[in-house]
């Protein structure tokens, strides 16, 4: 090193030392960083599906801080029953439309979108307008009704479920985001983003056989984590869920929350379902679970929470 | 004659129009078929007497008695799945071994007639036994639902499965539920019967075994059209004898027994000399005394005579203490399991009346809960679908079965007729509820019920355990066939006998539900 360039070095370095880092450390210990941070969830409220979605993934700063270029991604909504969008049985298909285009406009190479349906397949694709407007979007819609589409994975952390068999789609995809529609649910209590991982699994009787509530918790163990939950609150089913009978039993709540912390975002949408009907967190046995299995933290308090009003 | 040639081609014609999309119904399993084909199967004659649609049997008395038996040939689907085994058969074969391999024989009148006879006895005191095993259409849905289907939905499958190895999903692949043992045998036993008397004696079984074409013969034998020979330019070589499937053509005495013909105009086609040629028949115009005097002389040869009339008298009334010990057996209740029959056949002894088993609804069924039933029912409901709530459940808004039904044994049902029929109830059993036993949550009765007749209350701690409204549960099996708890399940739908009516679960007020802050 010639003495030049030792001296320069030195300047530069003696120059740095006298920077004033008061302002980083203070945001760090108070944990307020709010300028130009990631915040870990975003709930955004007062407008239709898909702007909703556009505040929420600006204010996270993009989906491309999610999916990259290239990338094989499955969106997993809850396309349970055989009902239109109105009766909030089933994820909001403008949703998932708009979220298709988004990971499509990232540069994924595909996009899939499917669920183990409770009523008869076919109709459940039809009626929730998913399947239609998952296609108009450019998404591959694969079926779930089959025991073939379905491989077996260890659990290894699960406490009762050690192995699953999950559908393949998501065994093959890169990534994939978890869109569940906010619920009440006669056995669950609440059908949220855990609760929609059973969508993913092929067999759901051994789930109610064995401890429904830990066998949730134990299914949100496995190693492929959502990049993304996104909480479909526009429409909220809040009692006779997760079927419903009437548009008696629908709020309107024209929101949505996001966020890959998984039992954060159960946490928040209890907080939002207790808005409309009565919900104890005791009762949703699995986000406790999930928070003891170490999925995620109950404790908003500790996290940087984006609250935003269209 | 004029040549008559196209008369042929257009019976053929006017089958595949008939046939093709009866086929394609039973067969189509993802919708591709337009639902309004099923008009089609209102027209068959069995299924327009027992839904007792009479304008539609007046159509088709006028039908006969203008044109004979064009129904055997054009809209029985059984008569033309013959043909076309008669078509596979005759495949590389010369003709003598193939298409004109028949031969004349004589009526079995007696036979056809007494079958005919008790059959209809039987039915008119409500025992569709016969009837069921006889009908030709009904065969031949049996035929489609248990055999062709199958072999269709599996051929689908291997494309389906090959494509999805490429990552293709325009197929998806179907694993069949519908196909019983029953249901099996009775298609196989139907394909079988109509192949061998196809292959050896051409259409044997519309003239000797089946009630409709017993029926219409009555008809045809006086219709206005018929075949008749042109005496003066016929040569007697035979052909049209060998080609008849109906074995109707005496071509020695250059007679046509048009009880038998079917109308197939096969004769007029193969005939070099013109000589055979559909119009009016010479009965009809009662010419000359010779035409007469020949005609009584026809119907002497072709055994419409007093005796056989007699005999037939003679057997249908011998059977008539047997019908009425079994019409009296028939009203006894037996031990037997009640099946649960689906919503639309109003109640079980009006269902077992008017089914005959074709399984369009069996095959129809999105759910694919529909089952041809063994003897589990006792015999009396042989064949017949059951509902089974093993693997799915009837879904709540669908009617398909009720709309497809060709007899009306499934009344068609309206939506909101649909979902408060009450076809049996759910039983719970709490002593097996894993709720109980297992002390965890569950739910997944109360889950899948559409009513919430099946719901859930408050029970140790935050647990819920499900109950039941009987009022309010309309039997569609959600909550049996999702039931988690094995070998016996928590919650049985038990069959009403008699459907029930329901009101619709009270709708609860729609509030206006505004909230201005997230909760959290």
């Amino acid at each position: 090193m010639k003495r030049r360039d030792f001296l320069k070095t030195s300047a530069i370095a003696g120059a740095a030392l006298t920077l004033n880092f008061e302002g980083l450390q203070a945001a760090l210990s108070s944990n307020t960083m709010t300028v130009e941070a990631v915040p870990d969830m975003v709930a955004v409220m007062g407008g239709e599906p898909a702007a909703l979605l556009d505040k929420a993934l600006e204010t996270l700063g993009g989906i491309g801080n999610y999916i990259k270029k290239g990338q094989k991604v499955v969106i997993k909504p809850n396309i349970g029953w055989d009902r239109t969008p109105e009766l909030a049985g089933n994820t909001n298909p403008e949703l998932i439309k708009a979220l298709i285009k988004k990971c499509l406009d990232a540069g994924t190479s595909k996009v899939t979108v499917f669920d183990h349906t409770c009523d008869e397949w076919r109709k459940c694709y039809t009626s929730s307008g998913i399947e239609a407007a998952a296609k108009e979007a450019g998404a591959l819609v694969v079926p779930g009704n089959e025991e073939r589409y379905y491989k077996e994975v260890a659990i290894p952390n699960g406490v009762k479920i050690k192995s699953a068999k999950i559908h393949e789609a998501i065994l093959e995809a890169d990534a994939w985001i978890n869109v569940p529609i906010l619920k009440n649910h006669g056995g669950a209590k609440l059908s949220c983003a855990m609760k929609n991982y059973m969508g993913i699994v092929w067999d759901r009787r051994f789930f109610h056989q064995n401890d429904l509530q830990q066998c949730i918790a134990d299914i949100c163990t496995w190693q492929k984590k959502p990049v993304l939950n996104i909480v479909d609150a526009y429409r909220m089913m809040h009692q006779n869920g997760p079927q419903g009978k009437s548009a008696a039993d629908v709020a309107t709540l024209k929101s949505i929350i996001v966020s890959p912390n998984i039992v954060a975002i159960d946490t928040a949408a209890l907080g939002l379902f207790n808005q409309v009907k009565k919900l104890d967190m005791e009762a949703v046995g699995h986000i406790g679970l999930g928070e003891s299995m170490k999925l995620g933290t109950t404790d908003l308090q500790k996290l940087n929470i984006q609250r935003i009003r269209l | 004659m004029k040549q008559m040639n196209y008369l042929k081609w257009v019976r053929v014609l006017l089958a595949a129009l008939f046939f093709i999309p009866i086929f394609l119904y039973f067969i189509d399993f993802a919708g591709l078929i337009p639902n309004s084909v099923h008009s089609l199967f209102h027209l068959q004659l069995v299924p327009a007497v027992l839904g007792g649609f009479t304008g539609l049997l007046i159509f088709q008395i006028l039908l006969a008695c203008i044109l004979g038996r064009i129904y055997c040939s054009v809209i029985c689907p059984a008569g033309v799945l013959q043909d076309i085994i008669n078509r596979i058969f005759c495949i590389g074969k010369k003709k003598k071994k193939g298409t004109r391999r028949f031969h004349y024989t004589r009526p079995m009148n007696i036979l056809r007639y007494s079958l005919f006879g008790v059959t209809v006895l039987l039915a008119c005191v409500g025992i569709t036994e016969l009837l069921v095993w006889l009908d030709p259409y009904s065969n031949f849905g049996r035929i489609a639902a248990n055999l062709f289907r199958p072999v269709y939905i599996g051929i689908n499958n291997v494309i389906a499965d090959l494509l999805f190895k490429m990552d293709n999903y325009t197929l998806y692949h179907v694993t069949i539920k519908t196909v019983t043992i029953a249901g099996l045998v009775s298609g196989s036993i139907a394909l079988l019967t109509f192949s061998l008397m196809v292959v050896f004696r051409g259409r044997l079984f519309c003239n000797t075994l089946c009630p409709v074409g017993a029926f219409l013969s009555l008809i045809s034998r006086y219709s206005l059209f018929t075949i008749s020979f042109d005496k003066k330019v016929c040569n007697s070589c035979g052909n049209c004898e060998r080609a008849c499937k109906a074995e109707a053509i005496d071509s020695k005495n250059l007679r046509v027994d048009t009880s038998r013909c079917v109308d197939c105009f096969n004769c007029i086609f193969t005939c070099n000399k013109k000589s055979l040629h559909y119009g009016i028949n010479p009965l009809c115009k009662k010419e000359n005394s010779t035409e007469q005097s020949s005609a009584s002389e026809m119907k002497k040869a072709m055994g419409y005579n007093r005796r056989s009339f007699l005999a037939t008298g003679v057997t249908v009334a011998a059977t008539l203490p047997v019908v009425s010990a079994l019409a009296q057996n028939n009203t006894g209740k037996g031990e037997k399991k009640q099946p649960i029959t689906p919503p639309g056949s109003l109640n079980l002894e009006r269902f077992k009346d008017k089914c005959t088993g074709c399984h369009l609804c069996v095959a129809e069924c999105p759910s694919q809960i529909l089952r041809p039933a063994g003897l589990q029912f006792g015999l009396g409901y042989l064949l017949r679908p059951h509902v089974s709530y093993n693997d799915s459940y009837c879904n709540y808004e669908c009617t398909i079965c009720s709309e497809v039904c060709p007899t009306h044994a499934i009344k068609p049902l309206t939506v909101e007729e649909k979902v408060t029929t009450q076809i049996g109830i759910a039983n719970f059993y709490i002593d097996r509820c894993i709720v109980n036993t297992d002390n965890t949550d569950c739910g997944a009765c109360s889950e899948h019920c559409p009513t919430q007749a099946v719901h859930m209350v408050p029970y140790k701690g935050t647990l819920t355990i499900p109950e039941v409204i009987p009022d309010l549960c309309i039997g569609c099996g959600g909550c049996e066939s999702i039931c988690p708890v094995r070998p016996d399940r928590a919650i049985i739908v038990k069959a009403n006998e008699v459907h029930q009516f329901v009101n619709k679960p009270d709708e609860d007020e729609v509030l206006d539900i505004q909230i201005d802050d997230f909760g959290f």
